[in-house]
């Protein structure tokens, strides 16, 4: 047998079919076209999926917090402010159920509810539930550490009133999404909210922030809102009611202290009252802002209004004398004053307060200047100072009015309004006949006013109501120690259903210091029962206590007549280097 | 490869390695400014919760009841009081 080469052996030489290569060829071009198509999509047309994915992976978008805006005094004394608290939230799905009963307890306990509800809590179809909003920093810590898997916690922002119930009615409360519900909460609501931002960042595995992409949006807190209340004013004039109201076995009781010069609010107190620091207590009658939303018949408050009418139209002056009698026929009842008057002069008839002297001054007078001159003074209007809930009580047109109303509206029935008019009504006796434009925010600038009567009927009123608080006068224990105060008294008959029943309101409003105006304080005491309903008993020594307290908090320096006062004029290095033994005030006005 | 690609190369590697160094700087920075603003967020929370606790012991309900039951102190009279005016 011939050796063969091993290229030339037979039984290698192997004759594939030709399609065979070409297939495998075409396969392998046609994977790696598929392989081309895929990259392509990726970089191409579907990229923004795999972006979306990367990104989800590395970036975050967070918030940037920002708080609610703070309430502060006159004096810039803080009286809301938020702070931050932390809310206990539930996942259900990822709490394991052999959570140990020993950890269910203490959380229950920290949370302060029973155990059975916290698991009930915890049992419920929802994916997140919130077991307690707004606890305290050093519980949430303490939650914190019981190291419960599922159980979160989330920053949010609690309000803090530190005056409580005395300033309740003025700054009203926030719900526990931090907006406003009532008060100055609400009606700045705008201004006080923050608007939280947001930023795109870039996080580590660990999911630490790492790097900042881009602020989307920038926080924005709340701005700060300046009241024009002065806390401690406030605060005296919400005892001087809370006593009163205490002691009279009364219903509830408000007041109202204005700054003649600048028309700012410097008290608005109402009881009973409520703190806004405690939510189980924000519900009900308490609420009520009395001084604004609440209207009444004014009664006898309404005569100096009356009386000035007829002054300024020069038909009487204040020592002109009148026959009053016991009973003026008008309408179908008698009007009658509690004690009978035989003659008494324009001034008596506001410091006696005789209703019957008042209905015949107007009766002289037009229904229509009558109308003018209560419109002008602020009655039947809604007062512009941005508080919720104020309202305008009712003045009825005066077309309507027949003989026996005008004679009635004259001493303040048939007429309603709120003692915050009231209060506003009276600054044109302290203001010289303007009406002073008020506000609730501090702009201590002097305004000017709306000229309502002319300056000597204003001069010549002032001094009757001084009289008021003087012998003979219905509201001797107006007095102030130390200052002059006049005002008027009001007792009136409370309507209930359709006619007059049994119970009163006391009112009492007035200013001082006589000899130059600087507050105007109405008091309204609701339903006194036990003793004396008479403004003059029960609301005239709270305007005393308010006015003496107020004026000493102004620094404002005593005119009484009575009481001899020490006066120096000294450079500011001698006052502070006055070495005297009585306590001395210092006068900047 | 000659003199003048040796040099480009060299300084190639120092500035890609200067800027994985200024990035790592840059990171580091930024961390430290975010703890600092974690930091001021913090202590802006403190100044608030001092602020409120400060008013909540000066309050005027607080300051009558130390000053009459503790202090024994009356309010001021005009009686007893020298009034001074400054004169501007």
């Amino acid at each position: 047998m011939r050796p063969v080469g091993f290229s030339t052996s037979p039984n290698l030489v192997l004759r594939l079919p030709m399609w065979r290569s070409r297939l495998m060829l075409f396969l392998l071009f046609f994977v790696f076209m598929l392989l081309l198509i895929r990259a392509f999509w990726i970089q191409g047309p579907g990229n923004a999926f795999y972006e979306a994915k990367g990104i989800r992976g590395t970036q975050r978008e967070l918030e940037l917090p920002a708080s609610r805006g703070k309430i502060l005094d006159r004096n810039g004394q803080v009286i809301a402010t938020s702070l931050e608290a932390k809310s206990v939230i539930a996942y259900n799905d990822t709490i394991p159920d052999d959570l140990s009963a020993e950890k269910v307890k203490s959380l229950a306990n920290l949370l302060q509810i029973s155990e059975s509800e916290l698991r009930k809590k915890l049992k419920e179809e929802r994916k997140q539930i919130f077991l307690k909003r707004q606890v305290d920093p050093a519980v949430a810590q303490q939650i914190k550490q019981l190291e419960i898997p599922g159980i979160g916690l989330n920053n949010e922002y609690r309000r803090f009133y530190p005056e409580g119930e005395a300033m309740a009615h003025v700054v009203g409360f926030t719900n526990v999404n931090d907006k406003g519900q009532e008060g100055m909460e609400l009606s700045r609501e705008k201004e006080l909210a923050g608007h939280p931002g947001q930023r795109r960042v870039v996080v580590d595995r660990l999911g630490r922030v790492v790097e900042e992409m881009a602020i989307l949006q920038l926080p924005q807190n709340g701005k700060d809102l300046n009241l024009s209340i002065d806390s401690k004013i406030q605060f005296l004039a919400y005892n001087a009611v809370k006593n009163a109201v205490e002691q009279h076995h009364a219903k509830a009781g408000g007041a109202v202290v204005l700054d003649t010069q600048t028309g700012e609010i410097l008290a608005l107190a109402n009881y009973p009252s409520y703190n806004p620091n405690d939510r189980k207590y924000l519900t009900g009658e308490q609420l009520r802002n009395r001084v604004l939303t609440d209207t009444f018949e004014p009664g006898s408050t309404m005569k100096p209004f009356t009386v000035s009418l007829a002054l300024e139209k020069g038909q009487v002056q204040p020592n002109t004398q009148m026959v009053i009698g016991a009973k003026y026929l008008i309408g179908p009842k008698p009007i009658t004053d509690t004690h009978p008057y035989g003659v008494l002069t324009v001034a008596q008839i506001i410091q006696k307060s005789s209703n019957i002297g008042t209905a015949k001054l107007a009766m002289n007078t037009s229904p229509q200047e009558m109308w003018e001159l209560y419109t002008a003074a602020g009655f039947g209007q809604v007062p512009k100072i941005g508080f919720p809930g104020a309202v305008s009580g009712t003045l009825h047109p005066y077309k309507k009015w027949v003989p026996s109303d005008q004679a009635r509206i004259a001493f303040g029935y048939g007429i309603s309004a709120s003692l915050f008019q009231v209060a506003r009504a009276y600054t044109i006796f302290a203001r010289d006949g303007e009406l002073v434009p008020l506000t609730i925010e501090r702009s201590p600038e002097i305004k000017a006013g709306t000229p309502v009567i002319s300056a000597k009927t204003a001069i010549e009123m002032r001094s009757m109501l001084e009289t008021v608080t003087e012998p003979g006068g219905t509201a001797i224990k107006a007095q102030a120690e130390g200052f002059r105060v006049g005002g008027k008294t009001g007792t009136a008959h409370k309507l209930v259903g359709k006619g007059y029943g049994n119970k009163y309101r006391a009112y009492f409003a007035g200013l001082a210091p006589i000899s130059a105006p600087r507050i105007v304080v109405a008091v309204m005491i609701d339903e006194p029962t036990g003793g004396s309903h008479y403004g003059g008993d029960v609301a005239a020594p709270v305007f005393s206590t308010i006015v003496s307290e107020t004026l000493h908090t102004l620094n404002v320096l005593p005119d009484s007549k009575v009481k001899q006062m020490v006066l120096q004029d000294k450079t500011p290095e001698e006052v502070r280097t006055a070495n005297v033994q009585t306590q001395h005030v210092v006068l900047k006005r | 490869m000659n003199r003048a690609t040796l040099t480009l190369l060299a300084l190639l590697l120092i500035c890609a390695l200067s800027l994985v160094a200024a990035q790592q700087r840059a990171r580091k920075l930024f961390l430290a400014q975010e703890q600092a603003q974690i930091e001021e967020r913090k202590l802006n929370q403190e100044w608030l919760r001092l602020e409120y606790e400060q008013r909540n012991l000066s309050k005027s309900a607080r300051i009558r009841d130390v000053a009459r039951n503790q202090l024994h102190m009356s309010p001021i009279s005009p009686e007893r009081t020298l009034y001074l005016r400054e004169v501007k």
